[in-house]
């Protein structure tokens, strides 16, 4: 397994919508989900979830309900809502935008400036 | 995310606080236990995976708390826990929250108190519909001021020409009158004669029968009809529900009572109730007044309003009544000679019927008492925001250890705020509650009158928002600075200094504070010093007349049916009857008295051979009307010529005798004596017999202006009422019921009234009274000022000498001895008071000029200052001395082992 990377600042809501949009899940089950598509390279503190997780609420880009988990126990879920969809969208693309230039930033050489 | 979504959001995370903790607890329970199985399945013992997992989640309150705030909990919810700790605290501290409470309801108090003095006199609700929507009509031509009054043809024009801004003109005439019922003495009422569209048009609703038609009022004597006050119906009716239909008469004229006015409208002026309204048109039968006298163009003594047309504006108002004025002059050339008209808001006029513009001196002294007010509230602040300052330094290590733990420095000061506004909307509560009793004792106040009296100040939401916007001002202006200074607090210092607190360049603000408080209590002491020197002068004043020893009364056989002519028969055969009583010494009547109710009239005059210098309006002088013997019986010296005889007939040549300063003003260095004016209610020109001494009748302040007086026989026309004045050998007071029976034997029917000496009768509002009224509550608030000012001075030199306590401790070790210390601590106070007492005197020097019209001595009164700075100055010496005493006795060694 790589070093794990810290998050980089205002990168988790972004996640955690992503997250989202795949099918509803709890707090525990959006950490192991992004976990898992980041094939465990990512650290993520799970104490700084929850607070992510009302904010994204409070937006109202997801939204929560109560249900019953795998095995058998109360869970909060979360699903992305419309307006989360869009939000993601335009996130996607500004991040692959941002990617884009800094990395066009990073591959200059000194023959190119 | 809408704003509103989020404050619902938010919103509802407050409501449903308990709802919310818990599911919150729920779910990070969940993932707890779900991260501590998987640890489990991956091989962790069951005892040590929770206990892992809980490391690794990190802090859980940390983590609630941030979800909180994430929530938006922020808004609403840090709001209630403020408020509940903001309660707790002052709770835990009970001695400065009573202190603080206090202090901020005496100031909130005396501001409620005189808010709602000037509101229940000027803004208060008359009880109309859309009050605002209501204009009173002034004019003016020659004067510059602005009449309140119009003449019936002014009125019938104007409701023609204005029809695009008035939905509707009317109008009312003041009187007073005898209402009688079978039987029955009559008595005397203060009427309102009104046009017929009066109450429509104000909106307002018979509270029983109905009130006037539009058609009635208009043909003199054809609609014998009376609409009753409610005071009036419930005091003399005793509320009878079958009022309406019962013949009653009005100055022996017979008339139908048709209606109840409702209780709350008392008319559309302050203090005078109106007591029965009665058609316009009736006035000529009922007051004996001929028809072509009342319908004369200059015969300006109905009140006119107006009531805009939905969506006019007053400036829309002022334009149509600007042509409306041209029309005016344009048709009558010489009555409306310069005619302008113009809207005024009903405040106007509702307290002294003179000059609208001036707005009635009415206004200045509600306007400076509030001043002097808001100064006692200043005062109060001050205090308190030195108490909350001096807990700042105490509560600094608070601050620090919860802004150690993350607390925002926001949220610090939004927290010490709260609890200051806290304190001020408790101050508030006990100031709403403080100013009801100051108002209540204000409207006790005996104004020594026969007249009925609305001299209550309702507490209406005028009142209540005034005074919670004073008690939130308050909280901010009292709490910014602390909150802010606590919230400054800086860790190292304090811990440096052993946690004393934040101290340092606070001590340079708290004296900054005490400095203007000095400087606000003497100011505020000047003012009332120099109302109390005036209260004091105005006793010794020189009236130019004998007061003592006079008896005063009016009458008006006009009540009783007498017509003009009847009732000078009748005054003819009373006057020799009067001084025929045993102990009177001289009997005289006369129109109005000194300061009295009814004011003196005036009259524009035009004086051959002067002509006022530029940009002086031509003269309107007081004149009052007088019989005979009236310059012995007041003892007014007649300085020239002859008093009016019996032989001064409305025949004969029409006679004036003129005031002393008059004679000087309009024919300096002449004998005025055998000149003539021309009045501008009389065609023929009056000859001046006699020049009489300067005497005070409108007011007890200011310079005494020009003033004549004309037989009452030459001028009566068709008024009946007079005042009578005798002087008695003894206690004119013990010769009432003789005078009353000396009447009554004439006309037994006849209400006497306003019985009192004249002494008496000087304090009413225009005259002793109203300084006594002014002296009290300038007094109340110095005496509240300097109390305040003493407190603040006193209490920061004890903070410093507690503060320095250790300080002066070495001092002494070090060898000083206790006069030094007694010196320092001294010294500090000298400058505080000696800045402060600069400071205040420059500000009186300007305030008083602002009450000078209110004030007979000069508003740099050397005596007063003098007096007064000193006073505070040894006060304030001694609130110093206290702590200095402390300062000294202070013992080295328990001192340094306090550190």
């Amino acid at each position: 397994m790589d070093r794990q990377l810290e998050l980089l600042q205002g990168t988790l809501d972004m996640l955690i919508l992503k997250a989202v949009s795949l099918g509803p899940l709890h707090g525990y089950g959006i950490l192991l989900r992004i976990q898992q598509i980041s094939k465990e390279r990512l650290e993520i503190q799970q104490g700084s979830l929850y607070p992510a997780l009302y904010r994204l609420e409070h937006q109202g880009w997801i939204r929560s309900e109560w249900g019953e988990s795998e095995n058998k126990r109360k869970a909060k879920y979360y699903r992305l809502t419309a307006t989360g969809k869009r939000k993601l969208l335009t996130e996607t693309e500004k991040w692959n935008r941002m990617a884009d230039v800094i990395a066009g930033i990073l591959r200059t050489t000194a023959e190119e400036v | 995310m809408s704003f509103w979504s989020r404050i619902q959001s938010s919103l509802s995370a407050t409501v449903r606080r308990s709802q919310m903790e818990g599911e919150m607890d729920a779910e990070l329970r969940f993932h707890l236990e779900a991260y501590a199985e998987d640890l489990v399945r991956s091989g962790v013992p069951r005892e040590e995976a929770m206990r892992r997992a809980r490391i690794e989640f990190g802090g859980v309150e940390r983590v609630k708390e941030q979800c909180r705030e994430a929530r938006g909990v922020g808004l609403f919810q840090a709001f209630w826990l403020d408020t509940r700790y903001g309660l707790r605290t002052l709770r835990k501290s009970p001695g400065f929250t009573a202190v603080a409470v206090a202090t901020l309801a005496l100031g909130i108090g005396i501001n409620t108190a005189m808010f709602s003095v000037a509101n229940g006199l000027l803004f208060s609700s008359l009880h109309i519909e859309q009050q605002s929507r209501v204009q009173q009509i002034g004019s003016r031509r020659r004067d510059p001021d602005w009449e309140p009054r119009l003449s019936l043809p002014e009125f019938q024009e104007l409701t023609a020409s204005t029809k695009q801004v008035f939905s509707a003109v009317f109008g009312g005439q003041y009187s007073l009158d005898g209402l009688s019922m079978e039987g029955s003495k009559p008595d005397r009422v203060f009427t309102e004669y009104v046009t017929g569209n009066y109450f429509q048009a104000l909106g307002v609703k018979p509270l029983l029968g109905r009130f006037f038609r539009p058609s009635e009022g208009v043909a003199p004597g054809a609609d014998p009809y009376i609409v009753l006050s409610y005071t009036y119906w419930k005091q003399h009716f005793a509320a009878d529900p079958n009022i309406v239909g019962r013949k009653i008469a009005l100055d022996s004229v017979p008339v139908t009572v048709i209606g109840v006015a409702p209780r709350d409208y008392r008319g559309l002026v302050s203090i005078l109730q109106v007591q029965a309204y009665v058609p316009l048109a009736m006035i000529v039968p009922i007051e004996n007044t001929p028809w072509v006298d009342f319908n004369k163009q200059t015969n300006r003594s109905l009140n006119v309003y107006g009531r805009l047309q939905p969506g006019v504006t007053v400036q829309q108002a002022d334009a149509a009544l600007a042509v409306a004025a041209d029309q005016l002059a344009a048709a009558h050339p010489v009555d409306e000679k310069n005619a302008h008209l113009r809207a005024f808001s009903l405040e106007a006029a509702r307290v002294d019927g003179g000059d609208l513009d001036q707005n009635g001196s009415s206004n200045v002294v509600s306007a400076i008492f509030m001043g002097l007010a808001s100064l006692v509230l200043l005062l109060a602040c001050v205090n308190v925001a030195n108490l909350l300052l001096v807990r700042a330094t105490v509560r600094g290590r608070e601050m620090i250890i919860r802004s150690a733990l993350g607390a925002h420095r926001s949220r610090l000061i939004r927290q010490t705020l709260t609890e200051s506004l806290l304190l001020a909307l408790l101050g508030g509560t006990g100031g709403v509650l403080f100013g009801r009793v100051g108002s209540s004792l204000f409207a006790s106040l005996n104004l020594g009158s026969d007249f009925l009296i609305h001299f209550d100040f309702p507490f209406d939401w005028h009142v209540l928002a005034f005074s919670v916007a004073v008690a939130v001002l308050t909280g901010l202006v009292v709490g910014i600075v602390p909150a802010v200074r606590m919230a400054r607090a800086n860790l190292n210092p304090v811990l440096r200094e052993g946690g004393r607190g934040i101290a340092g360049r606070s001590h340079k603000f708290r004296n900054a504070l005490v400095t203007v408080q000095v400087a606000a209590a003497l100011l505020l002491l000047i003012i009332a010093g120099l109302f109390t020197r005036t209260l004091e002068k105005s006793e010794h004043v020189d009236l130019g007349f004998e007061p003592s020893q006079v008896l005063t009364m009016m009458i008006d056989p006009s009540e009783i049916g007498y017509d003009s002519s009847r009732s000078a028969e009748f005054y003819n055969t009373l006057m020799p009857r009067l001084r025929a009583v045993p102990g009177v010494v001289s009997a005289t009547s006369a129109l109005s008295i000194p300061m009295g109710i009814i004011v003196n009239d005036s009259a524009a005059v035009t004086i051959a051979g002067y002509t006022p210098p530029p940009g002086q309006a031509p003269s309107s002088i007081s004149f009052n009307l007088i019989g005979t013997d009236y310059f012995r019986t007041l003892r007014i010296p007649l300085e020239e010529g002859r008093a009016f005889t019996d032989a001064d007939r409305s025949t004969s040549q029409h006679v004036a005798i003129v005031s002393r300063a008059m004679a000087d003003q309009y024919w300096p260095r002449q004998d005025p004596i055998g000149r003539t004016f021309k009045l501008s209610f009389d065609s023929t020109p009056v000859q001046i017999v006699g020049v009489a001494g300067n005497a005070r009748y409108g007011t007890m302040v200011g310079d005494l202006p020009a003033y004549f007086y004309l037989p009452y026989t030459q001028h009566s026309k068709s008024n009946t009422l007079l005042t009578l004045e005798l002087r008695t050998e003894g206690d004119p007071a013990a010769m009432i019921a003789e005078t009353e029976r000396t009447i009554h034997d004439m006309a037994p029917a006849l209400p006497v009234f306003e019985v009192q000496t004249l002494h008496q009768a000087l304090y009413s509002l225009n005259g002793f009274l109203l300084f006594q009224v002014l002296a009290a509550l300038a007094g109340i608030m110095g005496t509240l000022g300097l109390v305040l000012a003493v407190v603040g001075v006193y209490g920061v030199l004890s903070y410093v000498v507690g503060q320095k306590t250790s300080e002066i401790g070495v001092r002494m070790a070090l060898g000083a001895q206790r006069g030094d210390i007694l010196r320092i601590v001294f010294r500090q106070g000298l400058w505080i008071v000696g800045i402060g007492l600069a400071l205040g005197i420059a500000a009186s020097f300007g305030a008083a000029r602002l009450v000078h019209s209110l004030i007979t001595v000069s508003p740099i009164d050397p005596e007063t200052y003098v007096a007064v700075s000193a006073a505070l100055a040894t006060i304030a010496m001694l609130a110093c001395y206290v702590p200095a005493r402390r300062a000294m006795l202070v013992e080295p060694m328990r001192a340094l082992r306090q550190e």
